[in-house]
């Protein structure tokens, strides 16, 4: 059997998911980082993406995430996740939403511009997470 | 007897008037434990934050961000003040609102600029009462504030004290002990300070482990700080509303009791002019008979 560790996904309003897990893939500011239990001590910034799970029981669950952090630390992983979208919510409709929102946004002064770039970035993340 | 019907009129509007305290004392219930568990759901978030932000004080030495000191001391201080949109919840508007006015009073006398921005209909119909001006009046956090509702609020204050236009921020609002203690708070949002993170966490984990940092060490706290100051708000705003669901319960609770006592004095009024009045016409009658004997 394959070794496990603790992952546990919170975002400001609740829990998401606590479980034991054989693998995940993190959707971490500059790319995905894979990981495995004995990971050596992580601390990184997320951006956008899907997270993907495999359980301890084999079972798998993808979940979208956008802006947080996560932590690696003696075999259990923590994710902080300001907003953590599963299942039905993860779809085009959502993301063309969301598009249209980042859109809107006022992108003239360097900190809006960035803003208006985070929120492209979520939306067309979500579009890719959408269309898996 | 006029004054009989009377009686019996006021016992039952009060009747009425227990029926809807009653409900209400219901829905503040099950609301407050709605609240409860949300507020107790946040916990772990802000919690891990704190840890964070201390693992990494701890891995990079003399770390330095513009959101731990004040950018512009000359710039007024803001005061937020969380009050409700509703009222019937006992002294819960009020207390919140002598620590604010207590504050603001400090700060007037010690001739400090400052400006007030207000949450909750409530607290802006005092301010607007005592014709003071306020920067901000916003009731768009309602019951069960939402993360993505106190996000932007967070962020505008963000940006203000970044861009020196206040020199600190403060938040009052009824912090939430127990079911059966809340207590009117002030506490300093910005600039963050640095031990306040540690104080939440109880005993952190003392770890001599180096952690691989990604992106570096100074970038990812301009990334988590923000994020801190957002829960620390979000938080606030949520425990305002369990202390005001609380502050509800009891409310009602103390107003169906007492409607209750009433109708009890009531009965028994009631009961003593019937009585009277009976009295009263049986010793006509004997009168009259006895007159007419």
């Amino acid at each position: 059997m394959a070794a496990t560790f603790r992952l546990s996904l919170v975002t400001p309003e609740r829990e998401v998911l606590g479980a034991d897990a054989r693998f995940v893939a993190l959707p971490a500011y500059d790319g995905e980082i894979g990981i495995l239990a004995q990971r050596a001590p992580l601390l990184t910034q997320l951006g956008a993406g899907l997270l993907r799970v495999e359980l301890a029981d084999g079972s798998k669950r993808q979940i979208f995430l956008s802006g947080g952090f996560a932590q690696m630390v003696e075999d259990r992983l923590t994710v902080l996740a300001e907003e953590a979208l599963e299942g039905e919510a993860i779809s085009r409709d959502a993301a063309r939403a969301g598009l249209a929102e980042a859109a809107a946004l006022p992108g003239v002064a360097p900190a809006e511009f960035e803003k208006k770039q985070q929120a492209y970035d979520r939306a067309r993340a979500l579009a890719r997470a959408a269309t898996r | 007897m006029a004054n009989r019907r009377v009686l019996v009129k006021r016992r039952k509007s009060i009747g009425n008037i227990r029926k809807i305290t009653r409900t209400m004392q219901l829905i503040a219930t099950a609301r407050f434990q709605a609240a409860f568990n949300r507020a107790v759901a946040s916990r772990p978030f802000t919690e891990k934050l704190a840890e964070l932000v201390g693992d990494l004080a701890r891995g990079a030495e003399g770390l330095d961000h513009p959101l731990l000191t004040t950018q512009n001391p000359d710039a007024p201080a803001a005061l937020l003040v969380i009050t409700s949109s509703r009222g019937l919840c006992g002294g819960y508007n009020a207390n919140i609102l002598r620590v604010a006015q207590s504050r603001i009073e400090e700060w007037q006398a010690a001739t400090r600029a400052h400006e007030l921005r207000v949450f909750g209909k409530k607290g802006i119909a005092y301010f607007r009462f005592r014709k003071q001006a306020m920067a901000e009046q916003s009731t768009a956090v309602g019951e069960n504030p939402r993360f993505e509702q106190v996000q932007p609020i967070a962020n505008a204050l963000i940006e203000d004290f970044l861009a020196g236009r206040v020199s600190s921020v403060q938040v009052a609002y009824m912090r939430f002990f127990s079911a059966g203690r809340q207590r009117p708070e002030i506490v300093q949002l910005l600039p963050l300070e640095h031990a306040a993170p540690e104080a939440t966490t109880e005993e952190p984990p003392e770890r001599a482990v180096e952690f691989e940092i990604r992106p570096e060490p100074g970038r990812l706290l301009s990334a988590l700080l923000p994020t801190a100051v957002r829960t620390r708000l979000f938080q606030a705003f949520l425990d305002a509303n369990v202390s005001e669901q609380v502050a509800r319960m009891v409310a009602m609770k103390a107003a169906t009791e007492a409607s209750g006592e009433m109708i009890k004095k009531l009965t028994r009024d009631y009961n003593r002019a019937r009585q009277t009045h009976i009295t009263m016409e049986l010793l006509d009658i004997v009168g009259g008979a006895n007159a007419l004997a």
